[in-house]
């Protein structure tokens, strides 16, 4: 009966894709006398059948080794591709995870979407994104992990177009497609050019593979930056990570899901890879390089954001680019840690703002103000949130951080640099974000703003609870450091940058001592940040450019050249046979002068080589 | 020698005939020079069995037929200039482009 649970795991991502169908029926256009209620509670009851499945699956898998469940897919030739599974305690926790982030999404969207018609495609795409999630952790093997993040990119599309009357939903979703794509493509190359090389798609058997492989440093460089490239845009990071800024057009509780979990399916699988990654050290330091620049680059952004949703999406950015940097360093387990607390702490920050949101209509910062005395709870838990996203002692993140920095303190001393960076910048834009929300005196659109109905504060307190007992979980599973091995220095360091980044930031917008809305002497500077490094124009000026430049010249060689050289042809024949009918003159006469020409040609042809005989040798 | 002669005569009996074909006006005229051309072929036709054919003079045979058909074939070709004569009133080979692209 224990076995059954971790035996039937593979179930779980069907009980979310089963749900995606169920869902369907109550789509407008089918059932149109009940409303669209129904979708939402059975794409729920689902989830919380995969989510006890999987724990119950958890406890079985904690006290056992790792076990291995494989289904053959493709049989063809010399290539055989099964559908492998692991089943050990990160997969299964990580399902734990996804799914009571989903568990709490879905709930929270009960709410969130209470004026909504479109909740059997919003449900059924939100189940999708879950099977999908399910299906990513469980399976061991690179080729189906890209299978399902193509799934997912083209889930991402549909999810973020949810509102499609919009233009800017269109617009947003697009990029978000074809950014994600980009990414995924490349990987590809990657995880085709892996197989001759290693002869398996299994990570487990890659793992082995990449301890005795002798590449020559040219294909190891090239093979580990394809495979960056595909984590690379899933996790929006420079120069790819405009599409997650664009995404904030979506609804909200897909929102959570976004920058929780979807995010970090690239980094999940960046991770996976982390042993073939480590045969070119130009792609670690490619990574390192990468993971800093986004990680500083938009934690600046973040501040100088005045939309509340991008804000918190290039926080997004930040820390998947510190997951980078741990990946980069070959702190694989760090980073599968920093995913765990991070993902917590950034669905707390999400449900906090998305419950403001909803009772306060605008999203732009300025507009804030004053709303703690009115929305304690959704104040207390984007303060949890904040606090469990950065270094602040007893709360998650800490742990991981001072891990992670102190991991890097012999080797890469500037990295502790740039975590101690990131760090204040995140805890500034956070408190940045609390305030201006929170603090200071109401302004007109927030004059009445009331706390949000049960299904917003529920999720909301539940995950408020979960990151209040993230360090109690990790110190059960043994995955805090003890006291004696706790590196002081570090820990102060990152508590110093915590406290000097929330500290500035709460008395530049919690006094009043500087005018708002806040000007530096630099205007470009604020504004190269505001409009995230100008992204959008740079991708207009190169790629867009370049690849719209191209796309008209082959479409003019082909509506020109190509159809022209055929077209050529038919008007030709069309002109000849016009032309040559004048032939047919009427004139009897004229016939018989062609007949005659005919004769005395045909005459001359046959007759030629008599001729030519004759005047060569005289029979005269 | 006296066979190219013939030829030679005959040849220029038949080239007369086509230059009369080619450029008369008058559709008479034209089935006139089908007769010289016809005569043309004929005089080849003797004088090859003259010279070449002594006993079995199979080319006189041959001229007997050609004249034959060459007279059916005037009387033909004066009916169909008459039959054409009859509705448009004139028999101009110029007149008769009708039948053009």
């Amino acid at each position: 009966m224990n076995d059954f649970f971790s035996q039937t795991i593979w179930l779980v991502p069907l009980y979310s894709l089963s749900g995606a169908l169920f869902t369907l029926p109550w789509s407008p256009g089918i059932i149109r006398q009940t409303g669209p209620r129904p979708a939402g509670y059975i794409s729920t009851v689902m989830t919380v059948i995969g989510l006890v499945h999987s724990l119950l699956a958890l406890r079985v898998t904690v006290q056992q080794p790792v076990k291995y469940l494989s289904f053959d897919w493709l049989h063809a030739a010399n290539l055989d591709i099964a559908f492998e599974l692991e089943v050990s305690t990160i997969t299964v926790s990580a399902l734990v995870l996804i799914l009571g982030l989903n568990f709490l999404a879905k709930i929270y969207a009960i709410g969130y979407m209470e004026m909504d018609w479109g909740w059997a495609r919003f449900y059924s795409m939100l189940a999708l994104f879950e099977g999908g999630m399910c299906t990513l952790v469980l399976c061991n093997s690179l080729f189906f992990s890209y299978v399902v993040l193509e799934i997912l990119t083209l889930g991402t599309y549909l999810l973020i177009g949810l509102w499609f009357n919009q233009s800017l939903v269109v617009t947003g979703a697009r990029d978000a497609f074809l950014t994600k794509r980009v990414g995924d493509l490349i990987l590809l190359m990657g995880v085709v050019a892996l197989l001759p090389l290693a002869g398996t798609w299994n990570y487990t058997e890659l793992g082995e593979w990449a301890k005795t492989a002798n590449l020559s440093p040219g294909v190891a460089n090239l093979l580990c930056l394809a495979l960056i490239a595909g984590p690379l845009g899933k996790c929006a990071q420079f120069p790819l990570h405009l599409w997650l800024d664009e995404a904030m057009e979506g609804p909200m509780p897909a929102t959570i899901l976004r920058n929780t979990v979807v995010v970090s399916t690239g980094a999940w699988v960046l991770i996976k890879l982390q042993p073939v990654l480590a045969l070119s050290p130009l792609a670690l330091s490619t990574m390192i390089g990468i993971g800093s620049v986004t990680a500083i680059g938009a934690g600046l952004i973040a501040i100088a954001q005045i939309d509340i949703k991008r804000s918190l999406s290039y926080s997004v950015s930040a820390y998947m680019g510190l997951v980078f940097i741990a990946v980069g360093t070959q702190q694989d387990d760090t980073a599968l840690r920093l995913l765990f607390t991070y993902a917590i702490a950034m669905s707390l920050l999400v449900m906090s703002i998305g419950s403001v949101v909803l009772n306060t209509i605008t999203q732009d910062l300025t507009q804030y103000g004053g709303l703690w005395s009115r929305r304690p709870i959704s104040g207390l838990a984007f303060l949890v949130g904040a606090a469990a996203m950065v270094a602040c002692p007893p709360f998650g993140c800490f742990w991981i951080l001072t891990e992670m920095a102190d991991n890097l303190w012999h080797t890469h001393p500037t990295l502790v640099g740039v975590l101690l960076i990131v760090n204040g910048l995140t805890a500034f834009s956070l408190t940045r974000e609390f305030s201006l929300i929170f603090g200071g005196k109401p302004k007109p659109m927030t004059v009445r703003s009331p706390e949000g109905l049960w299904a917003l504060v529920l999720p909301m307190t539940f995950g408020m609870g979960f990151a209040l007992h993230v360090p109690i979980l990790l110190d059960k599973w043994n995955l805090l450091p003890g006291w004696e091995n706790l590196n002081f220095a570090v820990a102060t360091l990152l508590v110093i940058s915590t406290f000097i980044g929330a500290g500035a930031a709460a008395y530049i917008y919690l006094t009043d001592k500087i005018a708002k809305p806040i000007q530096l002497k630099h205007k470009a500077v604020q504004d190269f940040f505001a409009y995230d490094l100008y992204t959008a124009q740079i991708y207009r000026v190169t790629i867009i450019f370049a690849v719209g430049l191209v796309s008209q010249i082959v479409y003019w060689f082909d509506r020109y050249l190509v159809d022209g050289v055929i077209n050529l042809f038919g008007l030709a024949t069309i002109f000849s046979g016009e032309s040559l009918k004048y032939n047919v003159s009427g004139q009897t006469q004229f016939y018989f002068l062609s007949i005659l020409l005919g004769v005395i040609l045909f005459v001359g042809v046959i007759c030629f080589p008599f001729l030519a005989q004759l005047s060569v040798n005289p029979v005269f | 020698m006296q066979l190219e002669f013939f030829l030679l005569l005959a040849a220029a009996l038949f080239c007369i005939g086509i230059y009369g074909l080619i450029t008369s006006r008058n559709a008479v005229r034209v089935l006139m020079s089908i007769e010289l051309m016809l005569n043309g072929v004929n005089l080849n036709l003797v004088g090859f069995s003259n010279f070449l054919d002594h006993t079995n003079i199979r080319g006189q045979v041959f001229s007997v037929f050609v004249i034959t058909v060459a007279a059916a074939e005037a009387a033909v070709g004066l009916a169909i200039v008459l039959a054409i004569y009859r509705n448009r009133e004139t028999i101009d080979m110029e007149q008769f482009n009708l039948l053009k692209w």
